[in-house]
C-alpha cells in the first residue's frame, strides 16, 4: 500500500486542494466498485460471443445472401 | 507504472507513506517539503485517509502525481485468467473481405463524423462535413435525404437520435446544436442551441428525443436537457480533452475517452465515474462498447486499440501490430463483437478478430484520413468516412 506525494514548492499555489479532495474522492468510489473474477467474465464475455457469431452477417455469409447494398439488376429504379 | 520504475528518494512527506519518483528530465526541479507547506500532505494526514489515488501520471503536472498500489491490487485479485487463455481453443476467423458497394458523393470537404440511424430497415445515416454541411443519406439509393447548412462550418462530431426524428452536431463552436428532421413544414430547422461547454465539442449522443450527452475539449461530459437547454449533469475528472463518448446499450451507462489516455465508465444518473481505465500511451481518440454492454473498445494515437473487460476492471487484451504506426482514428464492432473495425491515419480500416487479437482484413479505398466508421444497426454494412470527403459502404 503506497501513498506518494511529489511536488514542487512552485507547483504547490497552483494546487485547488478542493479539487484534488474531489479526486480522491472519486478514486475511493471507483476504488470500492464491485470487481467479479475474471475467469467468470472473460468466459461469459467469450460464450456470448460465440453465441452471436452465427447471427452476425459479417462472419455468416448466409445473412447476406440478400443484400440491400447490391443491386440485383442492371437498372436501378429510382 | 511499476514500482521498480520509480526510484525511491530520503524524505517521507508525510507519515505511514513511503515515497517515489518517476524518473524523468524534470526531476530537478521537484523537491520535498513538508508540514505546513505541503496542503496535500496536510490534507491526506488530516482526512487520515492514505488513498488508493491516482494511478496515472497527472498529464499536465509531471512533477504531481500520487501513485496508488491499492486499486492495481484489487485488479490482480480479481485477475485468475486471462482472454488469450480463455480463447487458446479457439480458431481465428478466416480472412474477411468487403467490397464497397456505394460511395455517398456530396460534401466538399473532409468528412469528420458519420453516425448510422437505429431503425435497421431504413439503412439511414447522417455525416458533418467541415464544407459546413450535415447530409442524412439514404445509404442505398446515395439520395440525399436532408442536406442541414450549419451554422459554423467547423464540425466534429454528429448524432442520429434513436427515434429518427432529431439530429445533432457540433464542434470548434462549442455547441452542440439539435436539428428536427420532422418539422411541421417540412423544413429542417435549428431546435436547439446546447451552450455552456468552454471547449469544442468532439462528440454527442442522444439518449433519447429529450435528452443528449456531449463530450468537449473542455475535459468534461455533459448530461442535456434538450427541451430547457440545459445541463442536468456535468461529469467532470478527465485531465484531458474528451475527444469521444459511447452509450451503453442499456443507456445506464456511458463511456469517455480522453487525451489524459485514460478511458472512463460514468453512471449517467448518479453522475459518477465508475471506473477509469488506463494503458494508452497516447490520447484516445475513438470508443465503444461491446454489443453486450459488459467490455469496452478504445482507439489511440498510440497506434492501437484495447479491449477492458467492466466486470472484472481489467484490461484484456491490445490490438497492435509492429506494422501499424499511425493513430487509430475511430472504431466500431461487429454485431457479434467478433470483429473490431478501425480507422486508421494511413487510409485503411483494418478489420480485427477481436478474440485472437489478430488482423483478418483490411478495407482500403479511401484517398486520406478514415476519420469516422459505423456498424449499421442490423450489422449488415459498415460505413466509412474519410478526409477525402466520400463515405463508403461496405460489405
Amino acid at each position: 500500500l503506497v501513498c506518494v506525494c511529489v511536488y514542487s514548492s512552485s507547483i504547490m499555489e497552483e494546487l485547488d486542494v478542493p479539487q484534488m479532495r474531489r479526486e480522491v474522492e472519486s478514486l475511493q468510489y471507483q476504488l470500492a466498485i464491485n470487481r467479479e473474477k475474471s475467469s467468470i467474465t472473460v468466459t461469459e464475455l467469450v460464450k456470448w460471443i460465440e453465441g452471436c457469431v452465427c447471427e452476425d452477417p459479417f462472419l455468416n455469409p448466409e445473412l447476406m445472401r440478400a443484400n440491400p447494398w447490391v443491386e440485383k439488376g442492371k437498372c436501378v429504379i429510382l | 507504472m511499476a514500482a521498480d520504475s520509480l526510484s525511491r528518494l530520503s524524505k517521507d512527506p508525510c507519515e505511514n507513506a513511503a515515497s517515489f519518483m518517476k524518473p524523468s528530465g524534470r526531476q530537478t526541479s521537484a523537491r520535498w517539503s513538508h508540514g505546513s507547506e505541503c496542503k496535500l500532505c496536510r490534507f491526506i494526514t488530516d482526512t487520515g485517509f492514505i488513498p488508493s489515488s491516482l494511478i496515472s501520471l497527472h498529464p499536465s503536472n509531471p512533477h504531481l502525481f500520487l501513485i496508488g498500489a491499492v486499486e492495481r491490487a484489487a485488479r490482480k485479485a480479481v485477475q485468475d485468467t486471462t482472454l488469450q487463455e480463455a480463447v487458446a481453443s479457439i480458431t481465428v476467423v478466416g480472412r474477411v473481405q468487403m467490397k464497397t458497394r456505394k460511395t455517398l458523393r456530396g460534401h466538399l470537404a473532409k468528412i469528420y463524423a458519420m453516425h448510422w440511424g437505429a431503425d435497421a430497415n431504413s439503412k439511414l445515416c447522417v455525416s458533418a462535413s467541415q464544407d459546413g454541411k450535415l447530409i442524412v443519406w439514404d445509404s442505398i439509393t446515395t439520395n440525399k435525404v436532408n442536406a442541414i447548412p450549419l451554422k459554423s462550418s467547423w464540425v466534429m462530431t454528429c448524432a442520429y437520435a434513436p427515434s429518427g426524428n432529431l439530429v445533432a452536431c457540433g464542434g470548434l463552436d462549442n455547441m452542440c446544436s439539435i436539428y428536427n428532421l420532422k418539422g411541421k413544414d417540412g423544413n429542417v430547422k435549428v431546435m436547439r442551441e446546447l451552450a455552456a461547454h468552454t471547449g469544442y465539442l468532439s462528440c454527442c449522443r442522444f439518449l433519447s428525443d429529450s435528452e443528449i450527452i456531449t463530450s468537449s475539449g473542455d475535459c468534461t461530459c455533459v448530461l442535456w436537457d434538450i427541451e430547457t437547454g440545459t445541463q442536468k449533469t456535468i461529469f467532470a475528472g478527465h485531465q484531458g480533452d474528451c475527444m469521444s463518448l459511447a452509450v451503453s446499450p442499456d443507456f445506464n451507462f456511458f463511456i469517455s475517452g480522453a487525451c489524459d489516455f485514460t478511458a472512463k465508465l460514468w453512471d449517467i444518473r448518479e453522475g459518477q465515474c465508475r471506473q477509469t481505465f488506463g494503458g494508452h500511451e497516447s490520447d484516445i481518440n475513438a470508443i465503444g462498447f461491446f454489443p453486450n454492454g459488459n467490455a469496452v473498445i478504445t482507439g489511440s494515437d498510440d497506434a492501437t486499440c484495447k479491449l477492458y473487460d467492466l466486470r472484472a476492471d481489467q484490461e484484456l487484451i491490445t490490438y497492435q501490430d509492429s506494422g501499424i504506426m499511425c493513430g487509430v482514428t475511430s472504431l466500431a464492432p461487429s454485431l457479434s463483437g467478433r470483429l473490431l473495425l478501425a480507422g486508421y491515419d494511413d487510409f485503411n480500416v483494418n478489420i480485427w478478430d477481436a478474440l485472437k487479437s489478430e488482423r483478418v482484413g483490411v478495407l482500403a479505398g479511401h484517398d486520406n484520413r478514415v476519420s469516422c466508421i459505423g456498424v449499421s444497426a442490423d450489422g449488415m454494412a459498415c460505413c466509412t468516412g474519410s478526409w477525402d470527403s466520400f463515405l463508403k459502404i461496405w460489405n
